[in-house]
């Protein structure tokens, strides 16, 4: 049996998946595991021996160890795997049929164009500003004093949005507070907040020239307010692009470089 | 990894012994080691190659600079130069202005580019008073043109340390000067073999801070030191990682912060070769150490050892047959051009380059750097791809 484990190390949260690797790809075990002002080498060599654990297996019965994201903090690994390359990967596990995959990540969002065979073909991305980043609404969130796990459902509720600054994150956070100021209600501020980033990310989907079925992953791909609004923004500006996620999106980087590591595994023994 | 507890912990330290040179921007070491020497002088060299054998031999301490690397903010420095040019210069002069080569009793300009030439003559602005040396180089390799003006240049050179110190060096000093750095050729090419047949072993940037450390310290030092570190590396086992192997090339001059080396490394890459510090290496082979002439011996090996660099004038494109060469000595998946931004030789070189690996089907990246570049995103993107696209798709 081939045993792989996939760890995706976010600047937020840490991905780990332990994998059957063959013929048809198993996921045994999965963690999404917030950092949290923990040292996250030491989030990582818990969560590595949690999945092993879980599954009676030790630490040499994995025969390749895969990191993504910031893989330096990976000490115990064979390989790492970029970003992207991952992120396609784990989103055609679960759609085949993918054609450009949206990622939705802590820092920064990318739109990848993937060809049948999970190969990157394009890409494009956010610049450096953190408006349009998860780690934005985090922080929002977080000042507004609401659950992030809340944010989804709440700004589904949102009659009227309001919309902060999309250029720069420190105006948008003023203009957050204004908005609180002048007693906006919270569901209409987050509503708001998610027409703003998702107004970012379809601008990439356009740059992209992208093609359905868009495969959400990273981070924020669960937010159901967030996908709500790239819906909503997709439709105002007629691009006719369909939008799947699912309850491994966010885990997309660790599946990916489990499922490079077990490739690789395979190749290298055959050299 | 399997090793004795101790030898990781020694290799840590010897390692941490070369950090703290490359860190320190005040040249302690050369301060001590004028407190214990204090009738001798420290001469200052710039990149790329200086025949720190005559220096050496003359009873001083050569000493490599480079600038201030990513520790330093340049404020100074850009009053003296405009603004297309490498960032080096800059960061020398701010250096020199602040007083970080208060210790350094002479500098020598070696010929690489127009703006080194230039850069001597600031100096002699900016320090007055201190020895101040424009070392010309033959771009003819005719030894009965290239050689006789060489073997001139560095007679002069001889004359005018004799100046300073007064010190006559005989043929035997100086045959005793080759032969020590003879030694430390062959102990750093050593090392390099090391890294390129087990880079897992250790680091570019380690294998990067041991080199840098002959610089600073003096080459009798500095083959002792990589002794230890040779010989601590032959005690260790690492596991391998699965990382593509590169090389990297043009960055022979200004140095590229450590940042960006171990940004390439951490993307998915063994870098097995490179010309960082190429002076430490511009000589292929040992120079004949038991000459009556040994000066003659010097030039000689300048003209017919000499490394090929992107400073050198080539008629016949052989640079990129030698790249192609290394590529296949050093089994490596593909070449990182690497070029300081405004680097004339290695930029102007660039395209030929590129055009000999597509020949002979080399997988090739580029990109450019200055010495205090902060933000590698773009290069993390760029070279993690370049891995990517070798190991699942090559």
């Amino acid at each position: 049996m081939i045993y792989t484990i996939g760890i995706d190390v976010g600047s937020s949260f840490i991905k780990t998946i332990l994998m059957s690797y063959g013929e048809t790809p198993i996921i045994l075990e999965k963690i999404n595991d917030k950092i949290h002002k923990r040292n996250p080498s030491t989030v990582i060599e818990h969560a590595m021996d949690t999945v092993l654990e879980k599954q009676g297996l030790k630490y040499e019965d994995v025969s390749y160890v895969a990191s993504t994201g910031e893989g330096e903090l990976v000490k115990r690994k064979k390989g790492h795997f970029y970003g992207m390359t991952t992120h396609a990967k784990g989103a055609h596990y679960y759609f085949p049929e993918v054609s450009t995959v949206l990622d939705l990540g802590s820092l920064f969002c990318r739109a990848i164009k993937v060809g049948r065979d999970a190969r990157v073909l394009k890409y494009t991305m956010t610049g450096q500003c953190a408006s349009g980043s998860g780690q934005f609404l985090e922080n929002i969130t977080r000042y507004l004093g609401l659950n992030l796990s809340d944010v989804g459902t709440l700004s589904l509720k949102s009659k009227h949005p309001e919309r902060p600054s999309g250029v720069c994150a420190v105006l948008a956070e003023t203009d957050v507070i204004n908005m609180v100021s002048r007693g906006v209600k919270i569901e209409d501020i987050i509503k708001g907040i998610h027409l703003t980033i998702a107004n970012r990310v379809v601008r990439l989907l356009s740059r992209l020239k992208a093609e359905s079925p868009v495969v959400l992953t990273g981070g924020m791909a669960l937010n159901l307010g967030l996908v709500a609004a790239i819906k909503e923004t997709i439709d105002v500006r007629n691009m006719n692009l369909e939008v799947i996620t699912n309850e491994y999106s966010p885990l997309a980087g660790a599946v990916g470089a489990a499922l490079w590591g077990g490739y690789r595994y395979l190749k290298l023994a055959e050299a | 990894m399997t090793g004795n507890k101790n030898t990781f912990e020694e290799l840590e330290e010897a390692l941490k012994f070369g950090w703290s040179l490359l860190d320190d921007l005040n040249f302690q070491y050369i301060s001590d080691w004028k407190n214990d020497n204090p009738s001798r002088q420290a001469i200052g060299y710039f990149p790329i190659y200086v025949p720190r054998e005559i220096i050496h031999a003359a009873g001083m301490l050569p000493v490599g600079l480079f600038g201030g690397g990513s520790h330093l903010q340049v404020i100074k420095g850009d009053a003296y130069f405009q603004s297309y040019i490498c960032h080096l210069p800059r960061s020398v002069i701010e250096m020199a202005l602040d007083g970080n080569y208060a210790d350094i009793d002479g500098f020598i300009f070696p010929s690489i580019c127009d703006v080194i030439r230039n850069l001597s003559g600031v100096f002699k602005i900016i320090i007055p008073g201190k020895f101040i040396k424009y070392l010309d180089y033959p771009q003819n390799f005719d030894w009965g043109v290239g050689g006789e003006f060489y073997s001139l240049e560095l007679w002069k050179l001889q004359q005018e340390l004799f100046e300073l110190n007064g010190i006559q060096v005989s043929s035997r000093d100086l045959n005793h000067s080759i032969i020590l750095y003879n030694k430390n050729r062959r102990l750093i090419s050593q090392l390099q073999n090391i890294r390129s047949a087990t880079p897992w072993k250790i680091s570019t940037a380690d294998f990067y801070a041991v080199m840098r450390a002959g610089y600073v310290i003096s080459v009798e030092d500095h083959n002792n030191y990589l002794e230890n570190v040779i010989t601590l590396l032959g005690q260790i086992e690492c596991e391998p990682e699965d990382k593509i192997r590169v090389i990297i090339t043009g960055s022979f001059c200004e140095q590229p912060p450590m940042g960006m080396i171990k940004t390439i490394e951490n993307a998915g890459c063994y870098i097995v070769d490179d010309d960082f510090q190429l002076g430490a290496m511009w000589i292929v082979g040992d120079i004949i150490d038991v000459s009556n002439d040994p000066m003659q011996a010097l030039a000689r090996a300048y003209l017919e050892q000499r490394v090929l660099s992107s400073s050198v004038y080539d008629s016949d494109g052989s640079k990129g047959n030698f790249l192609a060469r290394l590529v296949k000595k050093h089994k490596a998946d593909g070449v990182i051009f690497c070029a300081p931004s405004f680097c004339d030789p290695a930029l102007l070189d660039r395209p030929e380059l590129e055009k000999t690996m597509d020949k002979y089907h080399i997988k090739h990246i580029s990109f450019r750097y200055h010495e205090n570049l902060g933000q590698f995103q773009v290069i993390k993107e760029q070279v993690g791809t370049f891995s990517d696209s070798i190991k699942l798709w090559a």
